[in-house]
């Protein structure tokens, strides 16, 4: 009986209903009273059960306790850890402030999503295998593709990367946990919510405007477009406390001795990452506010007719989502800045550069959104500055590819899979980056606008770039986390398998779009219909691919052989402790003394980790 | 079991205590929601200047009355600012006069708001004009209603005896809130009500 009323998931299945019921009521109680026509408005209803369901889902996993015993004025314990890392399984479904244990959970669910996300494309992919339209009808084909999109970038590419950071930079700093352990867990707790509102929205038609949801398409979808809006704003708050958490981590909570520039370049990546967060994604959240009001409160924010201004949803969309994108890939950037130094045995080339190269990136980032937009019709004046600031952004972006090519250059390679999937990512990013400063073009982008050349490019960026680096990082840090090695021969295998399927997937669609196929239709010319039977065919073994994956994990996790504190030999704060790390992490303040990469010199160290706390070190620097 | 009697257990706290995480965390809280409002505040400034629509159009939006509204919210700053300088002192009697004075304050500022609502005469339906003025309004007005809340929570602790000049950051952190809705606000006054088209 007791479980049902302590913070765990069986708590969830009756809180969350109970506040979507209350608010129910209450909304109806305020449409009668208020003499509003229907009081039983179905979408007002549904909407306000959705926002009141997933607050009680995270009061019910237990959100809000604490705060809510400092909200009754009570005495708090700062040091109270009963919430604290994972003692057993079940400890994984509860409401833990363990930055470990969340990166897992962060780690593992988001990983779920790309499965199912990536079970959408399999599936449209074998609509698109053959011209006419076998499987699927247009309206079932658009909301595949859209939630493919919103489920890949919003609960995918952008939460795994605080979920590897989650686990990786608190360690790599020499912090105990998150400055903010509880809020954290929140912003964890966040995504099931997300992602149930996203996919929930199947039951209602599902959003089908494609993934950046314009209006007006937007605004004549049906119920699943307001879903769609809510469940976008869901997965922001989560980013957002996320990104604050590590700013306030990286800033307040480094070693002593661990400088700015002595930091390894993940926390770089992650700080810059979370800056461009926190001031970039009230954007997003601001777009679908005013799209939701329009279409569920009946206001005029992008209804020409009503005197307001459809192309200003894109500007704003855009001022998020284009900074997005290197939300999607800086702390990929990071990751095989640290794989490849540790494999390659060699320190990071100009390691300042590329730390400054992030900043330059963050700053970047936010002058050229409208680079998306040249075909749309806005301001022509608008077009060469954002041209120009778009090939500039390359710049800082070179330098991190000759950075890593110089790291790599005379040094020691270990072709271990993280450092397969490091190289591999560098070959294919620089493909997509090259499509990238085509698309920069005007005249390059009008042409092609809205053809498969698009597809192509952002494939190569964020599954040949971003999704690269996060199997780098998974082989990478898999021994640290669950103190055991993987399978080294299924893993080259996944490499070499999900490399060649993915570039046999995505290449062909430069060409494709270059002669003319448009994207987001279920239908096509009988001259595509070779190259997308090669596509689908390549589609379905990078599926596949996947799988071997997910077995080498879970096997490997199970069975693999015991992996020591430091299988790779890297210098950084986290293979000084044990793997899996201590609940607690550092049994006393390590002491950083000399900078994150000093592969290759004799005796080097990156920091010291004394086995119990001197009783007379001062810890604050 | 539990790790709140465990002896491995140490502290989590900040090795440079120079910054305190907390505050730091709401000042860059802060900053994104001023992008939120910013957000908004691009939308308003699309619809003027790139638009060039005459704002506010056949709509009237009563800055005079508002100036009124403002000199509260501004002065509700410094009442806040009050109750910590009393805290600091250890008067703690004048720290809940103070959250008191400033709740009072804000919550005849939102009082007028809603007033305003009513008496306006145009919807959030009424074109993109009234969407934009009612949605950055409103926008802030829950800002306000946040606060409140909050300086209300503030005054629990200190009936509580739960603040002194050592542990002091929750009501520093209401006290910054309350500053930065004040700021939005005078922000939001200057360009929404006293910049008409000419």
């Amino acid at each position: 009986m007791t479980a049902v009323l302590k913070p765990t998931l069986a708590r969830c299945l009756w809180v969350a209903p109970a506040f979507a019921a209350l608010a129910i009521l209450i909304t109806v109680a305020a449409r009668s009273i208020f003499g509003m026509t229907p009081v039983l408005q179905e979408s007002t209803l549904l909407t306000v059960a959705y926002i009141a369901g997933g607050i009680g889902f995270i009061v019910g996993i237990g959100g809000f306790d604490y705060w809510f015993t400092w909200m009754k004025g009570g005495e708090l314990d700062p040091n109270d850890h009963s919430q604290h890392g994972a003692r057993s399984w079940g400890d994984y479904f509860k409401f833990n402030t363990d930055h470990k244990v969340i990166g897992i959970q962060y780690i593992v669910f988001t990983f779920i999503m790309f499965l199912v996300g990536g079970m959408f494309a399999e599936v449209f992919r074998s609509e698109l295998a053959r011209p006419g339209q076998q499987v699927l009808t247009d309206q079932q084909y658009s909301g595949l593709i859209s939630q493919h999109g919103v489920i890949m970038i919003f609960v995918f590419m952008v939460p795994v990367f605080a979920g590897i950071g989650n686990y990786v930079i608190p360690l790599m700093i020499g912090a105990a946990d998150m400055a903010f352990p509880r809020l954290n867990a929140l912003s964890f707790w966040l995504l099931p919510v997300a992602a149930f509102t996203l996919l929930s929205s199947f039951m209602f038609g599902s959003f089908d405007g494609g993934w950046t949801g314009y209006p007006t398409l937007s605004e004549q979808s049906g119920y699943g477009m307001t879903l769609y809006q809510l469940g976008i704003q869901l997965a922001g708050a989560s980013s957002i406390a996320t990104a604050v958490n590590f700013l306030v981590t990286i800033i307040t909570m480094r070693a002593p001795g661990m400088t700015l520039f002595r930091m390894p370049l993940l926390v770089w990546a992650n700080l810059a990452t979370s800056a461009l967060v926190v001031a970039a994604t009230p954007f997003i959240a601001g777009a679908q506010f005013m799209a939701m009001f329009d279409r569920e409160m009946g206001t005029h924010f992008f209804t020409v007719a009503g005197g307001g201004d459809t192309l200003v949803y894109q500007h704003i969309f855009w001022f998020y989502s284009h900074p997005a994108v290197y939300i999607m890939i800086l702390p990929g950037f990071g990751i095989i800045s640290e794989v490849i130094a540790t494999h390659a045995r060699k320190p990071v080339f100009g390691y300042r550069a590329v730390a400054f190269s992030s900043a330059g990136i963050a700053i970047l980032g936010f002058a050229v959104w409208a680079h998306h937009m040249f075909a749309s019709g806005m301001e022509p004046w608008l077009r060469v500055p954002i041209m120009l600031s778009t090939l500039l952004i390359a710049i800082p972006t070179g330098i991190k590819i000759f950075s890593w090519l110089g790291t790599m250059w005379g040094g020691v390679l270990r072709m271990t899979t993280a450092n397969l999937f490091a190289i591999g990512f560098i070959f294919t990013f620089v493909i997509g980056g090259l499509s990238g400063v085509m698309l920069a073009v005007v005249p390059f982008d009008v042409s092609i606008t809205n053809s498969y050349f698009i597809v192509a490019h952002f494939h190569y960026v964020l599954f040949g770039g971003s999704i690269m680096t996060i199997y780098a990082g998974f082989y990478h840090w898999f021994p640290k986390v669950t103190g055991r090695m993987y399978n080294e021969v299924v893993g080259r295998w996944h490499f070499w398998i999900t490399f060649v399927a993915m570039n046999i997937t995505f290449f062909p669609m430069h060409y494709q779009g270059l002669v003319g196929m448009p994207r987001r239709v279920a239908d096509y010319a009988p001259e595509f219909a070779w190259s997308n039977m090669v596509i689908s065919l390549a589609a379905f073994v990078l599926g596949a691919s996947t799988l071997i994956f997910v077995y080498n994990m879970i096997h490997s996790a199970r069975h693999g052989k015991k992996a020591g504190a430091n299988p790779w030999g890297g210098l950084t704060l986290e293979w000084l402790l044990s793997s899996p790390p201590p609940i607690f992490n550092f049994p006393a303040t390590p002491r950083v003394i000399g900078g994150p990469y000093r592969y290759g010199e004799e005796g080097a160290k990156h920091a010291i980790v004394p086995e119990v706390e001197p009783a007379t070190v001062e810890t604050t620097v | 079991m539990s790790a709140a009697t465990d002896h491995s257990a140490p502290q989590i706290q900040p090795y440079r205590t120079g910054l305190r995480p907390e505050i730091l965390g709401l000042i860059i809280f802060l900053v994104s929601e001023a992008a939120l409002f910013g957000a908004f505040f691009m939308y308003y400034a699309n619809l003027r200047v790139l638009n060039g629509i005459v704002w506010p159009g056949e709509f009237d939006i009563p800055a005079e009355a508002t100036s009124i509204n403002t000199l509260i919210l501004v002065l509700s700053s410094f009442t806040c600012e009050f109750a910590l300088l009393s805290l600091y002192k250890r008067k703690n009697g004048a720290v809940f006069a103070w959250l008191l004075a400033t709740f009072i304050l804000g919550a005849i500022f939102l009082g007028l708001q809603v007033e305003e609502y009513r008496i306006v005469g145009f919807t959030p339906q009424d074109e993109a004009t009234g969407a934009i003025f009612f949605t950055l309004t409103g926008l802030h007005g829950v800002h306000v209603f946040i606060g409140l809340v909050l300086l209300l929570l503030g005054m629990i602790r200190a009936l509580a005896g739960r603040w002194s000049p050592e542990r002091h950051s929750g009501l520093l952190a209401i006290s910054i809130y309350w500053h930065f809705v004040d700021i939005v606000w005078v922000l939001l006054f200057t360009v929404v009500y006293c910049l008409p088209s000419s």
